[in-house]
């Protein structure tokens, strides 16, 4: 079992194809980084440095007294009051300014329904700027609105409540993208890919048929397969824990990392062991890829239905978001789960035709 | 009957013994169990942040509010104890109307989602009383106006970009609703939205629900998102998961050729390489593209009227490239690699790549003129109903077009026993591709070149995506270092082919002359795609760097001079420090594209 482990690891150094797996997660993980880049800058435009916000001017058509506009120039937004269309058009056109907002004609206290038209310039990263900087003014106007309104609503009374600042500031939507999607991704990645690797390992003895040559040495089926499981999910704590380095060198702090480690492999091993089982029954290449690749979809889709899933688990873990007794729970669950994959392979193997 | 469909027949036949009975039922089961799951998936939030955060309160009237999120994980405590609720673990705490944060960078974000739960928490309050005019008083109308467009980055403002000044102000009105009327002299001073806001509750919902999938463009202010296209993302899943399966399916085959030698059959019958390669292609060519026409209509419904019978042609038309792009590197890589592990790695690495490049540029749809690279925008833009103009087409399919006929193209050269059943190095047979293309009759550096021109220009509008994001003077250095790299890669490849494999001697004479045929052909190429799709990017700092000098001289000599020192280190050092060379080439091109934008980099 040890020599067919050794032998295999041997061959993965050899063949570069494991530098190319190493490769590949770097691409993730720069892509990742375009996208957290991405984000932030919709969500935080002041992190974005390189665009100037000073200089996106908006065209008001209305009057001076408009409440809307009033609420603008209170927002600090660089506005141009318009009293018609045409020539706010004509300015948007030559670049003087970059939107156009259209006031309401009607007033809170009326019943109409309010409509304001905002022109946008189309495919312009501008745009999005824009509609981010309105959309604080917007709501607010809404509210004001509102307050108004749901006075004549029956039995309304609306939910207040101050949320005191401390000095920190993190937009929610950035601290989860990094610990709800990208710290689970990167660390399971590496246990994706074992899991595909090990079908390879496996069908391509059947196809070259030298599953046989290694049948008439010493070694059994279960040995030979055992080897090359055992390796296959080895490499993956090694390579998560490199993920949770280069991430805790970007700041990124990650709580409880010894557990995730533990939880990763243990996944690894459930996927390694699942996918072991599909090759040596089906030992067709592109069938068991297929059904792995289906599977792996399953079992994706199915961790958004309940709380701690191993990526759940992870997320919580790293933000020490969970107690001890839950998060050891669920790793003993995730534990069982191994152990009964692993007695299921055993038994696949041992009524395998081809084992001698 | 071609030589061909025999192929394709034998193809299919075999696949079909492939799939016995246990394995269609299996992969029945497993497909019916994925569908399940993601149905069930999708009726959740869909995404894996269950209890992230903990706050303490001691209201119960609270409990409602919090348990609309499950972001929240909530404990019922004393006053007293919600006062300490940091002893807890908890991130905040609720006493009174006065929300209290802990005083970690988790805090902070729980406060900020908490904001936006009480926020939804009112929309869903509102939203129970069917009385639209005073819950919902507020609509807004986005409108999109087309202007000229004008990049931040550009200093130098090239012909190009004064083509596009000359821009039809008039035009732009027709999209303004009562914007013509108005021009017209009506007088109608401040055309309001001809658009009517939804009268009831039920039409907000399904103006809500249709947001998923519908360019969003009347909403409330607290509805009112900016266009981050994030649906760009889902249906660029949805066309290249299939094609991701199939192509794997297709190397596999052809794989499975390899090993054991049993393609030797394939090859021995009186049928030319080409013939096999396209009969093992066109079955799976086929079947991607029936599986993306059912996709098609599934998100675009039956078409009813010729209009939408088109704009499915056209989806379809837009993602044939895409397929024959990852179905030319799957061919590729199933030829060059010498296992299934090589050829596993390969595929994901080349999946990984390409989807990249159709990926992030197609986020960017509707905000960025840069998303039009790729086939994907169009994909999205045809859906939303825009039209999609000819050069648009082009400009982000020719590229794909191009590169997958080259790798095909190369590809069946080596179709032949000594690179299939041989355990050869990869790169040995890489330059077998170009030796067997430099040694036919009108083979030659110059033709060599310009066929890399799609692959450089790929390459390129690929860094263009990566670097997208680096602050601008880094993002622009790297870019010119890396792209003269590509550059000079390409250019030099075939000299180094000649000389490696002896076709021609080494000489200073055959060194100078095949430097100036293949900096030509470079040059030939490279002016050949500027005229024809770069006119979209052109005037950003990007499309400069790639199409620089409106001289045509200059180029020209770089070509050359920049080939020609790679060529003479050969010449000095032997093929074997080809490295070097290309190192002192790109070394020498980016100096002088450093010299000729330092307007832009400093």
């Amino acid at each position: 079992m040890k020599t067919v482990a050794k032998k295999e690891f041997k061959d993965l150094l050899t063949e570069k194809t494991f530098i190319l797996a190493i490769i590949i997660q770097l691409f993730i993980a720069s892509f990742s980084t375009f996208l957290v880049i991405g984000l932030t800058s919709f969500y935080d435009p002041t992190a974005l440095g390189n665009v100037d916000f000073e200089g996106v001017n908006i065209g008001v058509v209305g009057t001076h007294d408009d409440e809307l506009y009033n609420i603008l120039i209170e927002n600090n937004v660089h506005t141009y009051l318009y009293n018609d269309f045409i020539p706010a058009y004509g300015d948007f056109f030559d670049r003087k300014i970059d939107a156009i907002i259209v006031t309401p004609l009607g007033t809170a206290e009326g019943t109409d329904l309010l409509n304001v038209d905002i022109y946008l310039p189309k495919s312009e990263i501008k745009a999005t700027v824009i509609s981010l900087q309105l959309k604080e003014s917007l709501e607010e106007y809404e509210q004001s609105v509102r307050d108004v309104r749901t006075q004549r609503l029956p039995g309304y009374s609306p939910i207040e409540f101050n949320i005191i600042k401390r000095g920190v500031h993190a937009s929610s939507t950035f601290f989860e993208f990094v610990y709800v999607a990208l710290l689970p991704l990167l660390v399971f990645t590496p246990a994706f890919i074992s899991g595909g690797l090990i079908i390879d390992f496996i069908t391509e003895e059947y196809e070259r048929k030298t599953m046989d040559l290694l049948l008439a040495s010493p070694a059994s089926l279960l040995e030979i397969i055992s080897g090359k499981a055992i390796l296959a999910i080895l490499i993956v704590p090694l390579q998560s824990f490199v993920w949770m380095l280069l991430l805790s060198m970007n700041r990124i702090s990650i709580s409880h990392s010894l557990q995730i480690l533990l939880i990763v492999t243990l996944i690894a091993s459930v996927l390694v062991f699942s996918s072991t089982i599909i090759a040596v029954f089906f030992k067709d290449r592109g069938v068991a890829q297929l059904l792995y690749s289906l599977m792996l979809i399953f079992l994706f889709m199915s961790s958004y239905l309940f709380t701690n899933s191993p990526l759940n688990l992870v997320t919580r873990l790293s933000i020490d978001s969970i107690t001890a007794i839950e998060s050891w729970t669920w790793t003993g669950i995730y534990l069982l789960l191994a152990l009964f994959l692993y007695l299921a392979t055993m038994l696949v193997i041992k009524k395998d035709p081809h084992n001698i | 009957m071609p030589g061909w469909l025999t192929i394709a027949k034998w193809e299919l036949m075999r696949s079909k013994l492939k799939f016995d009975a246990r394995s269609i039922i299996m992969l029945i089961i497993s497909l019916i169990l994925v569908i399940a799951a993601s149905y069930a998936a999708s009726q959740t939030g869909m995404s894996m942040n269950q209890k992230i955060y903990l706050v303490a309160f001691s209201q119960p009237d609270v409990q409602p509010i919090i348990q609309t999120d499950q972001r929240f994980d909530y404990m019922l405590v004393d006053r007293y104890e919600a006062t300490v609720y940091y002893e807890y673990g908890a991130d905040m705490a609720i006493i009174g109307n006065n929300v209290y944060l802990g005083d970690t960078r988790k805090a902070a974000s729980a406060g900020d989602a908490l904001e936006n739960t009480f926020k939804e928490y009112r929309e869903i309050v509102l939203s129970s009383y069917n009385d639209i005019n005073n819950t919902h008083p507020v609509w807004v109308t986005v409108h999109d106006l087309e202007r000229p467009q004008d990049f931040q980055l550009a200093g130098a403002t090239n012909t190009l970009d004064e083509l596009s000044r000359g821009y039809n102000r008039t035009a732009g009105l027709d999209n303004v609703p009562g914007g013509r009327e108005a021009t017209s002299g009506t007088g109608s001073v401040r055309t309001g939205s001809s658009t009517i806001s939804p009268e009831d509750i039920e039409a907000l919902d399904a103006m809500q629900g249709k947001t998923f999938f519908e360019r969003q463009t009347i909403a409330t202010p607290s509805n009112f998102n900016p266009p981050v296209p994030f649906t760009a993302i889902l249906y660029a899943f949805l066309f290249i998961f299939p094609i991701y399966f199939v192509s794997q399916f297709y190397s596999t085959s052809l794989m499975d050729e390899r090993t054991n030698r049993k393609g030797e059959l394939v090859l021995i019958a009186p049928l030319k390489s080409r013939d096999v390669v396209i009969g093992k292609t066109v079955p799976y060519l086929v079947i991607t593209m029936a599986i993306q026409a059912a996709i098609t209509l599934y998100i675009l419904k039956m078409p009813s009227t010729l209009a939408d019978v088109e704009r499915v042609i056209l989806i379809l038309a837009a993602i044939l490239p895409v397929i024959l792009l990852f179905f030319a590197l799957s061919f590729y890589s199933a030829i060059l690699s010498r296992s299934f592990k090589e050829l596993t790695f390969a595929s994901v690495f080349l999946s990984v790549v390409i989807s990249g490049y159709l990926f992030f540029p197609a986020m960017f749809a509707n905000i960025h003129a840069i998303s039009s690279i790729s086939p994907i925008t169009l994909i999205v833009r045809l859906i939303e109903g825009e039209s999609v103009p000819m050069n648009t087409y082009l400009f982000s399919t020719l590229p794909f077009y191009l590169v997958a006929g080259a790798v095909y193209a190369f590809g069946t050269s080596i179709f032949r026993e000594e690179d299939l059943f041989t355990q050869k190095s990869i790169g040995s047979k890489i330059i077998d591709c170009f030796e067997m293309f430099l040694s036919y009759r009108y083979g030659s550096v110059f033709f060599l070149s310009i066929i890399f021109i799609p692959v450089v220009y790929m390459t390129q509008l690929m860094l263009i995506v990566m670097l997208f994001n680096l602050p601008v003077p880094y993002s622009i250095l790297a870019m010119i270092i890396l792209s003269a790299l590509a550059e000079e890669i390409v250019k030099s490849i075939g000299i180094y082919t000649l000389f490696k494999r002896k076709i021609s001697e080494i000489t200073f004479k055959n060194a100078i002359r095949l430097s100036i045929l293949s900096g030509a052909g470079f040059f030939v190429g490279e002016k050949a795609v500027a005229v024809l799709t770069l006119a979209p990017i052109a005037s950003s700092a990007f499309g400069t760097v790639m199409t620089m000098g409106a001289l045509l001289l200059v180029p020209l000599l770089l070509h050359v001079t920049t080939i020609i020192i790679s060529s003479l280190v050969m010449y000095w050092k032997g093929p074997d420090a080809y490295k070097y060379a290309v190192v002192a080439a790109t070394i020498f091109h980016t100096i002088y594209n450093m010299t000729i934008l330092r307007g832009l980099l400093f």
